[in-house]
């Protein structure tokens, strides 16, 4: 799709440029993070694997929530963003295999609540959110407005964020 | 993060080979077609490339899930398109979408996971055994990367023996994918004599 920009696994991607999407495609236990700020015209989309970092020196940040969020944010930041105006929307986090042992039990549940954890230290709030359950999903933002969609397996697109009415839903 | 050498990939491959060719056979028999298998190939990538060489991310594929278990753990997924699904399941009248087709092609999932598997036993002298399929409808990047990253401790590469499997008479193929779960491969590897 023209305009498109993929965020793929541990990557992000940030929009200021009008008729500018950003996606998340095939997400399953991982986070698609969409950060706006509609007022600045700015967006950012994470898409985020595991819920924390091991340690040491890693050469990819977008992999963890403990690192993915606040350099998301900075990067945000650095295009215009104020930190006080960002609104986040949360898409994914399945369950699609009940598969791993110990720690690597649902992992979709534990990214959500590692990503939500950092949101909730950075003061940013969550406006939206799709997430849990079994099935896979795909999200695109559109630049500038901050229109947040996302659709299932075989399913329609839903909005989530809707920028025109400014009217939020809440998916299960 | 994980690498391995040109001669552990070419071993790999040969293993695959091998494996697949007796999960062709096995499957042959329950479907009473013939079964043909290409040329597997073994790449050790990072995980958001392994997720893109399986195909666009976006598209529905069902997916079988076998977890193995044991000395060598590992996860072997089957990733069938709709079409190739609808033609597999047809061998028994059956329709991929309801709950007789799902369980149909875990039980597709088992039978190679299993006749894979029991090559790699053999040949390394491991312990390995297949745990129930789980059988999904999704999109191919979802369910791949719920894998990688359910499956390892190496969150950098994916390791992917990939064969595909094509049905004669029933013009269908399917995607046969070997994901080992961490450090198990070295030991693999050093069991059949390839450091």
């Amino acid at each position: 799709m023209e305009g498109e920009l993929p965020a793929r696994m541990g990557e992000w991607v940030v929009g200021t440029e009008a008729g500018t999407v950003l996606s998340c495609i095939g997400l399953g236990s991982c986070i698609g993070l969409a950060l706006l700020d509609r007022r600045a015209k700015v967006a950012g989309l994470a898409h985020v694997m595991l819920p924390e970092s091991p340690g040491g020196i890693t050469p990819q940040p977008g992999k963890f929530a403990d690192l993915a969020v606040p350099a998301l944010v900075a990067e945000l930041q650095r295009q215009g963003a104020m930190k006080h105006r960002l609104e986040a929307v949360l898409v994914g986090g399945a369950q699609m295999f009940a598969l791993g042992r110990g720690s690597g039990q649902d992992i979709g549940a534990r990214n959500e609540v590692a990503v939500r954890a950092q949101l909730d230290r950075l003061r940013i709030p969550v406006r939206a959110a799709a997430t849990g359950g079994g099935k896979g999903r795909s999200m695109r933002v559109t630049v500038p407005d901050g229109e947040v969609v996302f659709r299932e397996a075989a399913g329609r697109p839903i909005t989530l964020l809707d920028p025109s009415a400014d009217t939020l839903r809440m998916a299960a | 993060m994980s690498t391995y050498t040109e001669t552990q990939l070419d071993a790999l491959r040969e293993l695959a080979n091998i494996g697949s060719g007796q999960a062709a056979a096995a499957l042959s028999t329950m479907l009473g077609h013939p079964v043909d298998i290409s040329v597997p190939t073994a790449a050790a990538l990072p995980l958001a490339e392994a997720v893109a060489v399986a195909g666009n991310p976006d598209e529905a594929r069902h997916g079988i899930l076998v977890p193995i278990v044991g000395e060598f753990e590992a996860a072997v997924v089957l990733l069938v398109p709709e079409p190739d699904a609808v033609q597999l399941c047809s061998v028994y009248n059956l329709d991929p979408s309801g709950e007789d087709g799902a369980s149909f092609l875990g039980e597709i999932g088992n039978i190679l996971g299993t006749s894979y598997i029991n090559v790699l036993a053999e040949m390394s002298g491991l312990d390995m055994e297949p745990a129930p399929p789980q059988v999904v409808h999704d999109m191919l990047g979802a369910i791949l990367a719920s894998v990688l990253l359910a499956s390892g401790e190496d969150t950098d590469t994916a390791l992917l023996l990939d064969s595909a499997l094509t049905v004669e008479g029933k013009p269908c193929s399917l995607s046969f994918l070997l994901i080992p779960v961490g450090g198990g491969v070295h030991e693999l590897l050093g069991r059949i004599g390839v450091v």
